[in-house]
C-alpha cells in the first residue's frame, strides 16, 4: 500500500521586482492507494500534479509530510523503494545513443533482474509492446510513439509494484496512447498500484478507480469518478472539475 | 551496489565512445604534439644556423686597405663603400645589414636594434678584433718585439662539457606542458557532456529515478572522464617520445644529446599523467555539474584551461625547482615533477606528496559533488 500524508512542497520564485517569494506547489495532500488500484491525479497545468508525483518518485524532497511504501520511506530505504517504482512522464528522456535492446539490458542490470531471466524478460516485453521491428535500432532514430513504447518497456523490465505515470500519453497519437492505456489496465489486473496524472479528464474517467482533483496545490476532491460526478451533480469529470473550481479555468 | 557503479561506468563509457565530439577531443588533440615538437625544433634550428649571407652586407664610408679587405673576404663580408648619407639610405632600404663610419682611429658601427643587425654586429666585431690583432702585431714587430711572446703571454683553453642542451630542455618542457593542456581539453568535453549535457537532454531526471546511489552515479561519471583523460595523456606521452626521437635525428641542434627518455622517466611520467587526469576530471565535473546547460558549463570551464597551463609555464620560465611545498600545490606540482622526471632527478618524496595532495583534493571535490547530486537542486537549480 502507498500512503501519502500531508505532503507539502515549497519553492522559491522571483516576482516582477526580482524579489524572492515562497510558494507552495502542494499544500498538504494526503491519500492512500491499494494494490490493484489506478489513482487518477487530475488538474490543469500548474495545479501541482507533477510536483506531487516527482515527490512520490523520489526525485523531489517534500518540504513536509510523509510517503510510505509498504512501511518503507525514502529517508531510510531510498534504494529499496526505487527498485519497486517505475516513473514515466510525457517528458521523460532516455539515452538516445543506445539501442532499445541495450537500454533494456542496462535497466535490467541496474534493477538487478536475475541474469538468467533478463533475455526472457526482454523478449516478453518486446512482444507485448510490439517492438521487434526496432529492438536493435538506436533510440535517436525512433519516432515519438516508438520512443514512448521503449520508455514503457524500460518501466516494465523490473516488474515494479508502483507505477508513477505523469501525463504519459501527452503528445502521443491515438494508437500510441491506446498502447499505454492497455498496458496500464493489464498492470492493474496484476495487482500493481498506479498513479496516473493527466489533464485529459475523459481518459481518467475510463481507467481510474479513484480520482484526485487538484487545483493550485490543494486536493479539492477525492473519490471514484461516479462519486465525484454524483456529488457535483455533473455527468462527466470535466464538468465536475469546473463545478468544483467555480466555473473558471485557472490554467497558467 | 558495487554492481551499479560498474553499470554506471559501462553506461558512461559507452556514451563517451559513441559521441564523436568526445572521441575527437580524446584522440585529435594529442596529434598536435608532434607538430609542436617538430615545428619548434625547425624554428630553433633556423635561428641557430642562420646563414652568413643573411647578415653580411656591411657598408663602409672609407676605402678598406689590403689587410682589411682580406679579413672581410675571410669572414665572407660583402663590402659596400659609399658616403655616410648614402650608406644610411641603403641601410633604411634594407640593402645593407649594417654600416661603419670612421674618424681618424675611431670607428662607429651604425644600425638599429633588430635580429639581423645583432648578427651583423657580431660579424663586424669579429672583423675589427682580427684587424686590431693585426695592427698590434705590426706595432710590436716595428718595435722589435716578438709578437708571439706578447700574444701568447697567457693561453686559454676551453674545457666546458655539454651537460645540457638548451633547446632539448626547452622542447621537452614545452612538450610536457602540452600534454597537461591536452589532458585538460580532453577532460572538459566529456565532463560537460556527462553532467550539464545530461541535465540539458533530460536524461538526468530518468537517471535519478533509478535505484542507484548518488555516490555510484558520480564515481561512475568521474571514472569515465578520467579514463578519457588518461587515454589522451598516454597517447600524448607516446607521441611526445616518438616526436622527440624524430627531432633528435632530424635537427642538428640536438647533436650530442639523447632525447630518448629512460624507462624509469617514462614510468614516472605516466604516474604524473594519471594523477593529473584524476584531478582535472574531478575538477571539471565539479564545475560543469553546477551549470544548467552545456554552453554554460563550457564557459565556466574556460578558465580551467588557463589555470592548468600558466603555473607550469611560469615555473618553467622562472626556472623554479620542486620543493616540498611546491610538490603539493596542484597544477604547479605536475609541471615541476615532469621537469624533474625528464631531467632524471626523480625524488620519491615529491612524487608521494603530489599523489597525496591529489588524493585529498579529489576526495573533497567528490564529496561536494555527491552531496550536490543527493539534492534536488542538481535538477532544478531555479
Amino acid at each position: 500500500m502507498l500512503k501519502v500524508e500531508n505532503l507539502k512542497k515549497k519553492f522559491i520564485k522571483y516576482n516582477s521586482k526580482k524579489q524572492k517569494e515562497e510558494f507552495y506547489a502542494n499544500k498538504g495532500i494526503s491519500f492512500k492507494a491499494k494494490e490493484g488500484q489506478i489513482i487518477g491525479v487530475l488538474g490543469p497545468n500548474g495545479a501541482g500534479k507533477t510536483t506531487l508525483l516527482r515527490m512520490i518518485a523520489g526525485i523531489l524532497e517534500p518540504t513536509e509530510g510523509t510517503i510510505d511504501f509498504d512501511g518503507l520511506n525514502f529517508q531510510k530505504n531510498e534504494i529499496e523503494i526505487k527498485k519497486k517504482i517505475a516513473y514515466l512522464s510525457g517528458n521523460t528522456k532516455i539515452y538516445n545513443t543506445l539501442s532499445t535492446y541495450e537500454l533494456l539490458k542496462m535497466c535490467a542490470d541496474i534493477y538487478e533482474v536475475e541474469k538468467d531471466k533478463i533475455e526472457t524478460r526482454i523478449k516478453e516485453i518486446t512482444e507485448t509492446l510490439n517492438m521487434n521491428d526496432f529492438l536493435y535500432n538506436k533510440i535517436e532514430n525512433l519516432s515519438t510513439g516508438q520512443t514512448q513504447r521503449v520508455n514503457i518497456a524500460r518501466c516494465l523490465i523490473h516488474d515494479p509494484k508502483y507505477y508513477i505515470l505523469d501525463e504519459a500519453t501527452s503528445g502521443l497519437d491515438i494508437i500510441s496512447s491506446q498502447i499505454i492505456l492497455e498496458f496500464i489496465k493489464k498492470e492493474k489486473q496484476k495487482g500493481k498500484i498506479i498513479l496516473y496524472s493527466t489533464h485529459y479528464m475523459e481518459e481518467a474517467e475510463n481507467i481510474c478507480d479513484q480520482v484526485m482533483m487538484i487545483n493550485k496545490g490543494e486536493l479539492m476532491k477525492e473519490g471514484t469518478p461516479e462519486q465525484i460526478k454524483k456529488e457535483t451533480k455533473t455527468t462527466n469529470l470535466r464538468d465536475a472539475f469546473f463545478a468544483l473550481i467555480g466555473g473558471a479555468s485557472n490554467e497558467e | 551496489m558495487k554492481n551499479n557503479l560498474w553499470n554506471m561506468l559501462k553506461k558512461e563509457i559507452r556514451e563517451m565512445f559513441r559521441d564523436k565530439k568526445s572521441l575527437s577531443m580524446m584522440l585529435i588533440i594529442p596529434i598536435m604534439i608532434p607538430v609542436l615538437v617538430i615545428g619548434m625544433s625547425a624554428l630553433f634550428e633556423s635561428q641557430v644556423n642562420k646563414s652568413v649571407e643573411e647578415y653580411n652586407k656591411i657598408g663602409f664610408d672609407y676605402q678598406l686597405n689590403d689587410v682589411e679587405s682580406k679579413i672581410a673576404e675571410s669572414l665572407q663580408i660583402e663590402v659596400s663603400i659609399n658616403e655616410q648619407k648614402k650608406l644610411e639610405q641603403e641601410y633604411e632600404k634594407g640593402n645593407l645589414d649594417l654600416y661603419v663610419t670612421k674618424k681618424d682611429h675611431h670607428y662607429i658601427i651604425h644600425g638599429k636594434d633588430n635580429e639581423t643587425t645583432s648578427y651583423a654586429t657580431s660579424l663586424t666585431d669579429q672583423f675589427f678584433t682580427l684587424y686590431k690583432e693585426h695592427l698590434q702585431q705590426e706595432y710590436l714587430s716595428d718595435n722589435h718585439i716578438d709578437p708571439e711572446e706578447v700574444v701568447s703571454i697567457i693561453t686559454i683553453e676551453e674545457d666546458i662539457k655539454a651537460t645540457e642542451n638548451f633547446y632539448a630542455n626547452y622542447i621537452i618542457s614545452y612538450a610536457f606542458l602540452f600534454i597537461i593542456m591536452a589532458i585538460t581539453v580532453s577532460a572538459t568535453y566529456p565532463a560537460t557532456d556527462t553532467t550539464a549535457g545530461e541535465k540539458e537532454r533530460g536524461t538526468l531526471e530518468t537517471l535519478l529515478t533509478f535505484p542507484i546511489k548518488s555516490k555510484d552515479i558520480i564515481i561512475g561519471k568521474f571514472l569515465s572522464v578520467t579514463l578519457s583523460s588518461v587515454i589522451t595523456g598516454l597517447i600524448s606521452l607516446i607521441l611526445t617520445i616518438v616526436s622527440l626521437l624524430l627531432a633528435n635525428n632530424m635537427f642538428k641542434i640536438y647533436n650530442g644529446v639523447n632525447l630518448m627518455l629512460p624507462l624509469s622517466s617514462i614510468l614516472f611520467a605516466t604516474i604524473v599523467i594519471i594523477a593529473y587526469s584524476f584531478l582535472i576530471s574531478g575538477l571539471c565535473i565539479a564545475i560543469a555539474s553546477r551549470s544548467k546547460t552545456f554552453k554554460e558549463a563550457q564557459s565556466a570551464l574556460t578558465p580551467i584551461m588557463f589555470i592548468s597551463f600558466f603555473p607550469g609555464m611560469i615555473a618553467f620560465m622562472m626556472k623554479m625547482e620542486t620543493t616540498t611545498l611546491f610538490s603539493m600545490i596542484p597544477f604547479l606540482n605536475y609541471t615541476l615533477l615532469f621537469t624533474d622526471i625528464t631531467s632524471g632527478n626523480i625524488n620519491f618524496l615529491h612524487i608521494f606528496l603530489m599523489l597525496l595532495s591529489t588524493i585529498v583534493i579529489i576526495a573533497v571535490i567528490l564529496s561536494v559533488i555527491i552531496r550536490q547530486y543527493k539534492s534536488e537542486k542538481v535538477l532544478f537549480s531555479n
